[in-house]
C-alpha cells in the first residue's frame, strides 16, 4: 500500500513536465516565427530562446527532482 | 537503480578521524588532469606567422568565448570572463564525461551546489565592488521600497535554482540513459547518448555560464 501511494506522488509530481512542455513550445514557435520574419536576427532571437527555454525547462527539472526525493526519502 | 544517486566514498584519507573522498572528487581530479595537459599541450608551437590548423580553432574557440561573455558583460565586467570561462571548460567536461565510463561529477548535488555558491557569491562581490556598501544596500530597494524582501529573497534562490537546474538536468539524463542500457544495450543507446550526454550536457554548461553572466551584468549595472 505505501509503495503504491509513493509511486502515485511521485507520479503526479512529474506532472509539472507538461507545464514545461507546453512554455517551450510556445516559445519555440515565436522564435520560428521571428526568424521567419527577419533571418538576420537569428543569432540575438537564438540565443534568447535558449534562455527562455532553460528557464521554462527549469520547473519540469523542480518536478523531477521532487520525484527522486519522494521515491528516495520515503520509502 | 537508487544507490546510483549516492555519490559513494572511493578511499579515505586516515588524518583527523579520516576524510572520505568521494567519487565525484576524484573524478574532478581526473578533469583537472585532462584540462590542465591540454592547456600545456594545445599551445606549444604557437607562432605569428605561419599559424598551424590547431591555432587557428584554438584562437577561433577562445576568441568566439570572450567575445560572447564580453557582449553580456560588456567593459565594466571585463575582469570576471576568465573566471566564467574555466566554469565554462569545467562544466563541459563534467557534463559529457559519461562518455568515458566516468559518472559525473555534476550528479552529485555537493558539487552543484558549492559551484552555485561560487556564481552567487562573484555576483554580491561584484555589485558591492562596482557599487560601493551603501549603494549596494541601498539597491535592494529598486525600483521601489514594497518590493526589498523579495530582491533579498533572490539572493537566495537565484543560486538554489542554478544548482537544482544543473543537478536535475545531469540527474535526469543519467537516470534516462541507464534505464535505456539495461533495456536495450546494444546499438540503441549510441544516438541517445550523443543527446543525453553531448548535446544536453553541453547546453546546461552554457546556460549555467550565461545565467552567472547575467546576473552579474545585472548587479555592476
Amino acid at each position: 500500500m505505501g509503495s503504491t501511494l509513493i509511486a502515485i506522488g511521485a507520479g503526479i509530481a512529474v506532472l509539472t513536465g507538461a507545464g514545461a512542455g507546453v512554455g517551450i513550445g510556445i516559445a519555440t514557435s515565436k522564435a520560428a516565427e521571428a526568424i521567419a520574419r527577419q533571418p538576420e536576427a537569428e543569432g540575438k532571437i537564438s540565443r534568447n530562446l535558449l534562455l527562455g527555454c532553460a528557464l521554462a525547462e527549469a520547473t519540469a527539472i523542480y518536478g523531477f527532482v521532487i520525484a527522486v526525493l519522494i521515491i528516495v526519502f520515503l520509502q | 537503480m537508487l544507490e546510483e544517486l549516492n555519490s559513494e566514498t572511493v578511499f579515505t584519507i586516515p588524518v583527523f578521524n579520516g576524510i572520505s573522498i568521494s567519487e565525484s572528487v576524484v573524478v574532478t581530479w581526473i578533469i583537472m588532469v585532462m584540462l590542465i595537459l591540454i592547456s600545456i599541450l594545445i599551445v606549444k608551437n604557437l607562432n605569428i606567422q605561419n599559424i598551424s590548423k590547431r591555432q587557428i580553432i584554438l584562437e577561433e574557440v577562445i576568441n568566439r568565448i570572450n567575445e560572447f561573455l564580453y557582449g553580456i558583460l560588456g567593459d565594466a565586467g571585463k575582469q570576471y570572463i576568465p573566471y566564467l570561462v574555466i566554469i565554462l571548460f569545467y562544466l563541459v567536461f563534467a557534463n559529457t564525461i559519461g562518455i568515458l565510463g566516468f559518472k559525473p561529477p555534476t550528479k552529485d548535488l555537493n558539487v552543484t551546489a558549492a559551484l552555485s555558491l561560487m556564481s552567487i557569491i562573484l555576483v554580491e562581490y561584484a555589485g558591492i565592488r562596482k557599487k560601493g556598501g551603501k549603494k549596494w544596500i541601498k539597491s535592494f530597494t529598486n525600483p521601489i521600497a514594497i518590493i526589498t524582501p523579495f530582491n533579498i529573497l533572490e539572493i537566495f534562490i537565484r543560486p538554489l535554482s542554478l544548482c537544482m537546474r544543473l543537478f536535475g538536468n545531469i540527474l535526469g539524463s543519467f537516470v534516462v540513459m541507464e534505464l535505456i542500457k539495461i533495456l536495450i544495450p546494444v546499438v540503441i543507446p549510441v544516438p541517445f547518448s550523443l543527446f543525453f550526454d553531448i548535446f544536453d550536457g553541453v547546453i546546461q554548461a552554457y546556460v549555467f555560464v550565461f545565467l552567472t553572466s547575467l546576473f552579474i551584468k545585472e548587479a555592476i549595472e
